[in-house]
């Protein structure tokens, strides 16, 4: 298995449980799709799963490495894609994959082989020489996943990657996703758009109060009832008195 | 790796319009302020050349030895070359002191007594600009290092990548003071060369060796302001709230503490005024004044003028020994008396001097301020060392002058002689040596290097547990 989480649990000073023994596996080729309103605990397991915070109890495994035990070396197999991506504004998109290309180890690659993988990505040949600060939401979301696909590591982690976008981008975005889906990456995709993401996701799951509450294949997933599903699990409800 | 966080980040900054703003300022700031430098060195020199030539004449249009005595000498502190670059205390204490046989000298007339407006603006040389504006700029560019990363998301890119976080913060501590290191120099290089080609102003190699320690404190000096804006960035969540509390302790170094020494030195080791030890001093005067008054009564009560023609000038010889005489003990006496009431004084003062400049040196600035003043030879140390010469030189100058007068003391037997000034003697004042500047300016480095260390301990230490999220 690729990404797997063994009972992993995560609880703040505070005393607010955020992940309560979640476990589940995303295999090679697959792509994962975590459901789950504000706080449901699917961010908190990625920044686990990224080594940025230490679960309370359990295990995060990349290919096998406890990103706790070995931080740096689990990191050689997982790309990471947030929400919004976020680049050097003052960088051109050739500057920014340029770096964080050497960053994930990828260090002899040319001009070309960058522009091949900002084409693939969709991105205007125009814009690879812009700096990023003029880029829309859109294109950074492909800049960054461009980046993903340059580290070429066997797992992609993607935080909310389609929130804020156009319809024709999502679209292109979830393509995107498909095609490195077939290329054997294992994708673990946290959404809060049921809808958009069932379109390609090959297991869903849904998270509640940092529970594991539902998981379904795909095919499982088309005699659901997604707006049913969606108030069930997604909608924000205030507690009950 | 560590070059490649380097390099982005030299040239993320680089590419910054904070930057570019920085990068201008700097270089009109510096030129300007080493233009400024120069040209008030120049017109200060020419002023020297213009007050030693009217001394000479001065000395040489005195009738006779008494008017002499009582006119004195004018000692002009010659112009500093490194006043270019450092102005230091030059413009506020006195350049000119007048030496007789009357007064204890003292300096006056300072450039900001003969025109105030300097003293409330001040002087833009290029400490200055460092002390201030460029502190300033190492903040700007340090403030939002690890936070501003963490809030526009690349921290948490950054580091889903096998980027060990110490490489990380050691690169971009590197990399930013790298680039806050550009607009320093490229500007400070040309303003040397400037320095260099400029008719008539000479460095020696020694004015070089300082210029050079001068730079060296001025990095030192960022430095501190840079790992301090690293440290609180990596201690902070907010990039807002980061340059607030160093925009605090900005102020806080710069200002408060500099002027909060001298205030808090004074209350605790206070000293008398300066009107008070004029007071102390005139009230002895009048007390060998009348000393000298009994002593000449009994005098002439002792030795009356001679009936006959042929004693007289037997009679004027002794008048002359004894009138020699009284004059060089008195005067020795009140010399004496002067420099104990002197002492005391300096004592004082220099106690409280050395509290306030010790309780100062706690800010960076203040530790600055005095290394490059010692350095550039423009300080208070400087100051005292070339006023102690001119009370040296009075005593001398007081006995020559003595027993010129009473040698050629003419009673009542018309013109006295004009005065020779082949061998008057002339002051001589030793510049402080390098090897002594860079001795006195050792706790000021000590500190702000141990600044440096702590705070990017902190920084660093910081950093290995911040929370990226």
């Amino acid at each position: 298995m690729m990404l797997e989480a063994k009972d992993l649990t995560k609880r703040y000073e505070d005393g607010l449980l955020a992940v309560d023994h979640l476990n589940f596996k995303v295999e090679p080729g697959e792509i994962f799709c975590m459901f789950g309103a504000n706080g449901a605990g699917k961010t908190t397991a990625i920044n686990i799963f990224l080594g940025f915070i230490p679960p309370t109890e359990g295990t995060a495994l990349i290919e096998g490495v406890d990103v706790v035990k070995e931080p740096l070396k689990s990191k050689d197999y997982i790309s990471f894609v947030s929400e919004n991506v976020m680049l050097y504004d003052n960088f051109t998109a050739f500057q920014n994959i340029n770096y964080f290309a050497k960053l994930g180890g990828k260090r002899n690659l040319t001009k070309a082989d960058y522009a091949q993988v900002l084409n693939r990505v969709g991105l205007q040949e125009e814009a690879y020489n812009m700096r990023t600060k003029k880029y829309s939401k859109g294109m950074r979301q492909k800049l960054g996943i461009a980046i993903a696909m340059v580290k070429d590591a066997p797992n992609i982690i993607l935080d909310e990657p389609t929130a804020g976008l156009d319809p024709k981008s999502g679209q292109e975005f979830l393509k995107l996703l498909l095609e490195l889906r077939d290329k054997g990456k294992s994708i673990f995709m946290s959404s809060h758009d049921i809808f958009r993401a069932k379109l390609i996701a090959d297991r869903v799951a849904f998270m509640l109060k940092g529970r594991l509450v539902m998981l379904r294949t795909r095919k499982e997933l088309e005699g659901e009832d997604l707006n049913q599903l969606y108030v069930e699990y997604m909608e924000e409800r205030p507690e009950a008195a | 790796m560590l070059r490649d966080i380097i390099a982005k980040e030299i040239q993320d900054t680089i590419m910054s319009p904070r930057f570019i703003f920085t990068f201008l300022l700097c270089t009109i700031l510096i030129l300007l302020s080493v233009y400024i430098g120069i040209n008030s060195y120049l017109a200060e020199q020419k002023e020297y050349s213009a007050a030693i030539a009217l001394n000479k004449k001065n000395l040489e249009s005195q009738p006779n030895y008494i008017t002499l005595a009582t006119t004195g000498t004018k000692i002009n502190k010659r112009p500093v070359v490194l006043s270019t670059v450092v102005s230091g205390v030059q413009e506020a204490v006195g350049r000119v002191a007048t030496v007789n046989v009357a007064f204890d000298p003292s300096l006056v007339d300072s450039k900001y007594s003969s025109n105030p407006v300097f003293a409330v603006f001040g002087a833009l040389d290029l400490s200055f600009i460092v002390k201030i504006v460029l502190s300033l700029f190492a903040i700007l560019f340090t403030y939002d290092a690890i936070v501003g990363e963490k809030e526009r998301g690349t921290l948490k890119l950054t580091l889903s990548n096998r980027v060990p976080r110490d490489r990380l913060i050691l690169g971009k501590a590197i990399g930013g003071f790298i680039s806050l290191l550009i607009p320093l120099v490229i500007p400070l290089v040309l303003s040397l060369l400037i320095l260099l080609i400029y008719p008539n102003v000479s460095l020696s190699g020694d004015d070089w060796g300082r210029i050079g320690l001068i730079c060296v404190m001025f990095l030192i000096y960022l430095s501190v302001f840079f790992t301090l804006g690293l440290f609180v960035s990596t201690r902070t969540s907010r990039s807002s709230t980061s340059f607030l509390l160093l925009l605090f302790i900005w102020v806080t170094f710069v200002t408060i503490i500099p002027k909060a020494a001298v205030i808090v030195a004074a209350r605790i080791n206070p000293i008398p005024s300066v009107h008070e030890v004029t007071a102390q001093k005139d009230a002895y005067l009048q007390e060998i004044q009348k000393e000298s008054f009994v002593e000449q009564q009994k005098f002439f009560r002792e030795h009356p003028r001679p009936e006959k023609q042929e004693e007289i000038a037997k009679w004027n010889e002794e008048i002359r020994k004894w009138a020699e005489d009284i004059q060089q003990r008195l005067t020795a006496k009140i010399d004496e008396k002067n420099a104990a009431i002197e002492r005391d004084y300096q004592t004082k003062m220099r106690v409280q001097q050395g509290l306030a400049v010790n309780l100062s040196r706690i800010s960076p600035s203040s530790a600055l301020m005095f290394s490059c003043m010692s350095l550039a030879r423009t300080g208070i140390s400087e100051h005292d060392r070339f006023l102690n010469s001119i009370k040296t030189y009075k005593p001398i100058f007081t006995k020559w002058i003595n027993a010129k007068m009473m040698r050629t003391l003419n009673l009542g037997e018309g013109e006295q002689p004009k005065p020779e000034l082949s061998d008057m003697p002339q002051f001589e004042f030793k510049p402080e040596r390098l090897s002594e500047s860079v001795v006195r300016i050792l706790p000021d480095l000590a500190l702000m290097v141990f600044l440096i260390i702590l705070f990017f301990i902190g920084s660093y230490v910081s950093f290995l547990r911040y929370d990226v999220r």
